[in-house]
C-alpha cells in the first residue's frame, strides 16, 4: 500500500509501526462477541447505550457503541476487537455540549462534545435524523452531574468490597501522638468539636498550651473565615513548628487585634527561642496589599514587631486554572511541535510549579535550620497554604512517607483540608465556576518532581500519583468528596462510601516503588531550578497515542528480580553465619545471634 | 621537541575551589608535560589529575600577589584554581596554554601512557579489518571483501578493507572512487539479515555543473541494488538547494536517469559551523548562572540542539523503517560523507540490529562506522564548547550521535547493554584521552603515526572486567526487536549528564541505587603512569 520509495515525502511515525504489529497480532484472536456485557462495579447500573461515531483525534472516526451507566462511559468499537476504546468515570466530565444542529452539513458535524477534567476532550457524532442525540445528552448530563439533578454521587451507591479499610489509615490523635503531642507547650483543643468556631477546620486542633479556648475564639474573629493559626507539624528536635491559618482581617483602615498579636507571640515563644516568627504569605506582595480592599491583608512589621513577613509570589487559583488551560491547548489533541519548549514556557505551568516548590523549600529550611517557627497563610489558607505546608512536610518528614505508602497524601491533605468540592466540582454541572482550580494537581506535580529528583526516596510510584488524580475526579470513593471534615461528617462519608485507600491498600504492590530505599534518613530538598523541572509527560500527555510509554514497568520488574536475588543471597549468608556461629559458640549464645547480625549484612556482591 | 621548554613554572602552591561535585583541594600544583597535578601530598585521594589536552580554554585573573586560573575543559567541567604568587600564576597559565594546544599526534599523551594492566597491541585482534565482512559472509555470499585501498591510494579516508558487491572488480571501484569526493565510493555499511536489504554509504558524486556521469559508479550501484532488492533510495543529508550549490563547485547528487531504480530523498541535517554554534549556545545556556529562570525553556529551544537530535533520530528511523518494513535499499551520503552520513548509518543500525546494542557490538559499530569510516575526530574534536576564537573544523557530530543513543537508552532502558556512563566516557575520550583510539582523522593517518602499535586501545581498557562492570547497564536484557523511538519533542530530553548546571541535582539516582549492587567504582579510572617529564 504505502510505499516509501514512491511516496513524495515519507514520514516516520513510531506509533504506526507499533500499532501495525499490535493489529496484526490481535486479528488472529478475533472471537470476541461485540454484544458482550460491559464491565461493571457492584452497585453500578446500566442506563442506556447508543450507536455513535467516536471522533478520535489521533486515529480519525471510529464506529462503535457507547454504553452509559450511573458510573461510567464505555465505548466499544465495531471495527476492532481491542476491547474498550474508552472507559471513563462520568465524574471526569466537566461539560457536555451539543455540536452542530439538525441542519448542519458535513460529515460527522452533528453530535456531542465532552470536555473532561483530566486533560482531554471527547467528541461523538450521531445520526442527524430524529433528534438521536437528545436522550443520550440528557442521560449524560444527569449522571455526570448528579448533584445538579438531585441524585446521589456514585460513591454513595458503590458496593465494592475490599479486604482493607482505608478509613482506618488516618487517625488525627494517633498522628499527633507520633509527633510527641500534646506536650508542655502544645495542647489538643476541642473548641471546634462541633465545628462551631470554624466550619472548614477539623474538629481536633493543636494550639499553644498557654492560649485558652476563649483566646482562640477571639483570634478567630480577626482571621478570614475564622481560620486561626493552628499547628501542622512540630520539628522533633528543635521544636520549631509549622502553623497554618488564613489572612488577618486588616482591611483598608489597618485594623489591629491585640489577641491575634498576643497569640502569635505565644507561638513564637513556644519553642523556647527569642528569634522572630517567620510568616510566609504565599501570595505576591501586591496581591496581599490588594486584599486589604476586601477586608483582608497581612501582618505588617510595625504592628507585629516580633514577626518577619516573606511573600512567596505564588499566584491565585485563577492564574493556575488559566495556566493549565494553556497547557492543555498545547498538548491536546496535538502536541505543539515547532518550538515546543517555548510554547511550554509560555503556559507558565512549570514556573508556577517552581514557585510552589521554592516556597515549600523556604518554609522547610526555616523550620529545620532551627532559627524560628513559621506561620503560613495565603488568603483563605486552604489552597496555597495547604500546598506549602504539605510539601514542606514532605521535604522534612520522610518518616511519615515511609510509614505507609498509601496514606501519605491523605494525611497531609486532610490535615489541611483543601476544599475539594469547590475546586473540582464533583457532580456539579457549572463548569465555568470560578472556584474550580487545579490546586491539587499542582501539588501532585510538585510531589512528582520530587520523586523524579529522589527516585529512591519515596515508597510510592508514579502509578500511585496518577491513580489518586484519576480518583480525585471519579466519584468512586468518598476520599476526596466535600470541602471539609464538617461537610464529610454531615454527609456521613465514612459510613456510606469507600475510601480510595481501601482499594490502594488492597493492592499495594502495584503502587510501590521498587527503587525505594529505607536507609535514606534525611530531609529531601529538591532543586527548584527551571533547569531541573520537567513536564510530567506521563500525566499531561498520556492520551496522545503518539506518546510512547517510556517502559517503566520492565525496569521495575527487573529491579524487583534483582532485589529478590539479593534477599536470597542475604538469607543464604545468614544461614551460613548461623551454621558457623553454632559451631563456634554455645547454643545459648547463638539464639540471639541472628538479630544482631542483621545490620552487618552488606549487599555488595 | 622538548616539553620542558614550554613549562615556565613547574610548581606552585594552589587551592582548587569547589565546584559542583568537587571538593576543595589545597596543595602543590605541578605541571608535567601532559598533566596538571594538584596534590595535598602523600597521594591523597582528592588529588586532581587533569590531562592538559582536556583544557579547552584558560582564563586568568590576577589581584595583588595571587591569581585565579579558570580551566574550562573539553569534557565541560570547569576548574577554578587560586594560585599564590603573581608570576607563578602567569607562568602556569601560559604553560597550560602552550601544552594544551600542541597539535602533534606522536608526542601526545597516548604515546606515553603505559598502564600496567594492559599490553600494547592487545586490541589489534578485537576488531580486525575483515570482522564486518565475516559477519556478512555468514548470511550471504553476494558481497566480497576488497583490498583495493590496501595502501590508501584509492581513498585516503577509507580503511584498507571494504565490503562491495561480489561481481564488481577492483578497477571498477577505483574508477567509481574517482567520481566521488575524496574517493569515497559506495561501500556496504549494513546488511539487514531479516530481509536482505542493504545500506550503503559514500560521499557525493562529482557531478558538477555539466552533470558528469561515471559508468563504473552506475554499475556499482546497479549491482548493489540487484543484490539487495529492487528499490533503492538515495538519502541525501543535504537540502535540494544545498545540492544545487554543491554542483557549482563540482559536487552534486545521483541523477535519476543515470541510476535506474534509485530514487532520491533529501533530509537536511545540520553539520559543521551551525552544529558547533548550537553546541556552544547550549553549554552557554546551561552554565549561565545569571539566566533568569523563566527564560530557560525558550533559551533551550533557541539553541536548537534538541531539534538536531530530533532530526538525526527521525532520519535514522526513516532509513530503518524503509529497510525493515518496505524492503528498500539505501545509499546515504551528504557532501564528504564523513559526518551526517555516519550519524545516520550508525543510528539506523542501532535501531535495527540487536547485535549493535551489546557492549562488544557497540564498540564494533563505533570502530567500523566512525573510526575506520574516517570521521575526522582530530579536526572535529580539536575544541569543545569553551574555546575562544574562530572554530576551524570543529563540530560535535559524534556528541550528537551519543546524545541520540542516550535518548534511545532512555526510551528503551533494558535494550542497551551499556549505560549512560559508557556514553559519557566516550564523549570524554573523543575529546581528550590517554588512549589512541580516537586519535587522528583516518586509518591512513593512524597507520603513519603507528597509533595501533604505540598506544593503548580504549576498548581493551573498557573490556577489562572491572571497567566493563562500571559501564554496563545492570538491567540489560537482550531485545530481538527493532527499537522504534518516539521522536516527538516532548519525548526528547536534554541529556544533562554532559553539562554541569550551576545548581546540580542531588547525587541520588536510580543509577546510584543500582551501583549498590556493584563494587565501588574507582574514582580515578586512568591514573597517569608516564615517565616523559
Amino acid at each position: 500500500s504505502s510505499s516509501m520509495a514512491s511516496a513524495a515525502t515519507p514520514k516516520y511515525n513510531s506509533r504506526s509501526l507499533e500499532n501495525d504489529s499490535i493489529r496484526r497480532s490481535s486479528r488472529d484472536g478475533f472471537t470476541r462477541d461485540l454484544c458482550e456485557e460491559i464491565p461493571r462495579l457492584p452497585g453500578e447500573t446500566r442506563i442506556t447505550d447508543k450507536e455513535v461515531i467516536y471522533i478520535c483525534p489521533f486515529n480519525g472516526p471510529i464506529k462503535g457503541r457507547v454504553y452509559i451507566t450511573n458510573y461510567r462511559l464505555y465505548l466499544r468499537s465495531f471495527e476492532t476487537d481491542s476491547g474498550a476504546l474508552l472507559d471513563i468515570p462520568l465524574g471526569v466530565i466537566a461539560r457536555v455540549e451539543k455540536m452542530g444542529g439538525a441542519s448542519s452539513r458535513g460529515e460527522n458535524s452533528y453530535g456531542l462534545d465532552i470536555t473532561c477534567k483530566d486533560m482531554r476532550n471527547l467528541r461523538f457524532a450521531l445520526k442527524q435524523e430524529g433528534h438521536s442525540r437528545r436522550d443520550i445528552f440528557e442521560v449524560l448530563t444527569k449522571y455526570a452531574f448528579p448533584r445538579s439533578h438531585g441524585l446521589p454521587l456514585f460513591a454513595f451507591l458503590n458496593e465494592e468490597k475490599f479486604p482493607e479499610n482505608g478509613w482506618m489509615v488516618y487517625n488525627p490523635i494517633e498522628e499527633y501522638r507520633r509527633q510527641g503531642l500534646p506536650n508542655d507547650q502544645w495542647r489538643v483543643s476541642f473548641v471546634n468539636k462541633r465545628f462551631e468556631m470554624c466550619e472548614t477546620y477539623p474538629s481536633i486542633l493543636v494550639v499553644p498550651y498557654h492560649s485558652t479556648d476563649d483566646d482562640l475564639r477571639k483570634v478567630a474573629t480577626f482571621r478570614s473565615r475564622n481560620r486561626i493559626p493552628v499547628l501542622s507539624w512540630i520539628h522533633p528536635e528543635n521544636k520549631n513548628v509549622i502553623m497554618r491559618c488564613s489572612q488577618p482581617l486588616v482591611g483598608m483602615g489597618g485594623k489591629r487585634n491585640k489577641d491575634d498579636e498576643k497569640y502569635l507571640d505565644i507561638i513564637r515563644e513556644a519553642n523556647g527561642q527569642i528569634s522572630k516568627l517567620a510568616i510566609f504569605d504565599a501570595r505576591p506582595s501586591v496581591n496581599a496589599v490588594a486584599n486589604k480592599a476586601t477586608g483582608g491583608g497581612y501582618e505588617s512589621d510595625d504592628v507585629y514587631h516580633n514577626a518577619e513577613i516573606f511573600f512567596l509570589d505564588i499566584h491565585n487559583i485563577h492564574v493556575m486554572r488559566e495556566s493549565l488551560r494553556k497547557l492543555k491547548d498545547i498538548v491536546y489533541p496535538n502536541v505543539e511541535e515547532s518550538h515546543w519548549l517555548s510554547s511550554l514556557e509560555s503556559t507558565h505551568w512549570l514556573e508556577h510549579v517552581k514557585f510552589v516548590l521554592t516556597g515549600a523549600i523556604q518554609v522547610a529550611d526555616k523550620v529545620a535550620s532551627g532559627r524560628s517557627s513559621v506561620l503560613v497563610h495565603c488568603s483563605d489558607g486552604w489552597d496555597r497554604t495547604a500546598q506549602l505546608t504539605s510539601l514542606a512536610m514532605l521535604i522534612l518528614v520522610y518518616c511519615l512517607i515511609t510509614a505507609c505508602v498509601n496514606c501519605t497524601v491523605f494525611k497531609l491533605e486532610s490535615n489541611t483540608s483543601p476544599c475539594f468540592f469547590q475546586r473540582i466540582g464533583h457532580g456539579e454541572k457549572n463548569h465555568a465556576d470560578t472556584d474550580r482550580s487545579p490546586i491539587f494537581l499542582q501539588f501532585m506535580d510538585c510531589v512528582w518532581q520530587m520523586s523524579k529528583q529522589f527516585p529512591t526516596a519515596f515508597e510510592f510510584n508514579e502509578q500511585f500519583l496518577i491513580t489518586i488524580l484519576d480518583n480525585l475526579y471519579s466519584c468512586r470513593f468518598g476520599t476526596f468528596l466535600f470541602n471539609s471534615e464538617y461537610a464529610r461528617e454531615k454527609e456521613k462519608v465514612m459510613m456510606k462510601t469507600l475510601s480510595l485507600w481501601s482499594m490502594i491498600n488492597s493492592d499495594k504492590g502495584k503502587y510501590t516503588n521498587p527503587f525505594y530505599t529505607k536507609e535514606l534518613n534525611r530531609a529531601l530538598y529538591p532543586v527548584a531550578s527551571m533547569r531541573h523541572l520537567e513536564l510530567w509527560v506521563n500525566y499531561y500527555i498520556r492520551w496522545n497515542t503518539r506518546m510512547r510509554q517510556q517502559q517503566p514497568d520492565p525496569v521495575e520488574q527487573r529491579y524487583m528480580e534483582l532485589l529478590a536475588l539479593r534477599d536470597e543471597y542475604v538469607k543464604r549468608l545468614e544461614e551460613m553465619k548461623m551454621t558457623n556461629s553454632a559451631k563456634l559458640t554455645s547454643p545459648s549464645a547463638s539464639s540471639s545471634a541472628p538479630s544482631q547480625m542483621m545490620p552487618h549484612v552488606q549487599t555488595h556482591f | 621537541m622538548e616539553f620542558s621548554e614550554l613549562i615556565r613554572t613547574g610548581r606552585a602552591e594552589a587551592l582548587l575551589l569547589p565546584g559542583p561535585g568537587q571538593s576543595t583541594v589545597r596543595g602543590t600544583l605541578c605541571i608535567t608535560s601532559h598533566h596538571l597535578l594538584l596534590s595535598a601530598g602523600h597521594g591523597s585521594p582528592s588529588d586532581l589529575w587533569l590531562l592538559l589536552h582536556n583544557v579547552d580554554a584558560v582564563e586568568k585573573r590576577v589581584a595583588g600577589n595571587s591569581g585565579t586560573i579558570t580551566l574550562k575543559c573539553k569534557d565541560l567541567q570547569v576548574l577554578q584554581l587560586e594560585i599564590e604568587g603573581l608570576g607563578e600564576t602567569l607562568d602556569i597559565a601560559s604553560s597550560i596554554e602552550a601544552l594544551s594546544s600542541l597539535e602533534s599526534v606522536t608526542t601526545s599523551y597516548p604515546f606515553f601512557f603505559r598502564p600496567q594492566s594492559l599490553r600494547l597491541g592487545d586490541a589489534e585482534d578485537l576488531y580486525p579489518p575483515d570482522h564486518f565482512y565475516q559477519q556478512v559472509a555468514l548470511e550471504t555470499d553476494a558481497w566480497r571483501l576488497s583490498t583495493v585501498n590496501r595502501d590508501f591510494q584509492v581513498c585516503a579516508s577509507y580503511p584498507p578493507a571494504l565490503v562491495v558487491p561480489r561481481g564488481i572488480g577492483d578497477e571498477v571501484l577505483a574508477r567509481s572512487a574517482h567520481f566521488r569526493q575524496g574517493g569515497r565510493f559506495p561501500v556496504l555499511s549494513y546488511y539487514h539479515s531479516t530481509n536482505g536489504t542493504v545500506m550503503l554509504r559514500s560521499s557525493q558524486p562529482l557531478q558538477g555543473a555539466n552533470r558528469r556521469r561515471c559508468a563504473e559508479d552506475e554499475e556499482l550501484l546497479r549491482a548493489a541494488l540487484a543484490l539487495g532488492g529492487q528499490r533503492g533510495l538515495v538519502l541525501d543529508t543535504r537540502s535540494a538547494q544545498a545540492v544545487k550549490q554543491a554542483r557549482i563547485t563540482g559536487g552534486g547528487t545521483e541523477a535519476k536517469a543515470a541510476y535506474p531504480g534509485w530514487k532520491r530523498l533529501h533530509r537536511p541535517l545540520e553539520r559543521g559551523r551551525p552544529l558547533q554554534d548550537s553546541f556552544v549556545r547550549l553549554v552557554e545556556a546551561c552554565t549561565d548562572p545569571s539566566l533568569s529562570m523563566d527564560r530557560w525553556l525558550s533559551r533551550l529551544d533557541g539553541c536548537r540542539w534538541l531539534t538536531h537530535v530530533k532530526e538525526a533520530l527521525t532520519t535514522a528511523c526513516l532509513v530503518a523503517q524503509g529497510m525493515d518494513r518496505e524492503g528498500v535499499c539505501f545509499l546515504v551520503h551528504g557532501a564528504e560523507g564523513t559526518d551526517a552520513t555516519l550519524l545516520v548509518t550508525s543510528l539506523a543500525q542501532l535501531i535495527l540490529d540487536p547485535k549493535c546494542r551489546t557492549m562488544h557490538g557497540f564498540q564494533s559499530l563505533l570502530e567500523r562506522e566512525w573510526i575506520q569510516a574516517g570521521h575526522p575526530f582530530q579536526q572535529r574534536c580539536a575544541h569543545s564548547a569553551y574555546a575562544q576564537g574562530r572554530p576551524k573544523h570543529e563540530a560535535p557530530t559524534f556528541l550528537l550521535f551519543l546524545d541520540c543513543v542516550w535518548q534511545l537508552s532512555r526510551q528503551f532502558p533494558l535494550s542497551l547493554e551499556f549505560g549512560e556512563g559508557m556514553l559519557l566516557a566516550l564523549f570524554e575520550h573523543a575529546y581528550a584521552s590517554p588512549f589512541g583510539t580516537f586519535l587522528c582523522n583516518s586509518e591512513k593517518e593512524r597507520y603513519l603515526c603507528e597509533v595501533k602499535t604505540k598506544t593503548h586501545s580504549l576498548w581493551s581498557s573498557l573490556n577489562q572486567s572491572k571497567e566493563r562492570q562500571r559501564f554496563c547497564n545492570p538491567i540489560y536484557s537482550p531485545n530481538p526487536l527493532a527499537l522504534w523511538p518516539s521522536v516527538e519533542p516532548q519525548s526528547l530530553q536534554l541529556w544533562a549528564g554532559k553539562v554541569s548546571f550551576p545548581v546540580p541535582l542531588p547525587a541520588l539516582s536510580i543509577g546510584s541505587a543500582l551501583t549498590g549492587f556493584l563494587p565501588t567504582p574507582n574514582s580515578r579510572p586512568f591514573p597517569p603512569m608516564d615517565s616523559s617529564t
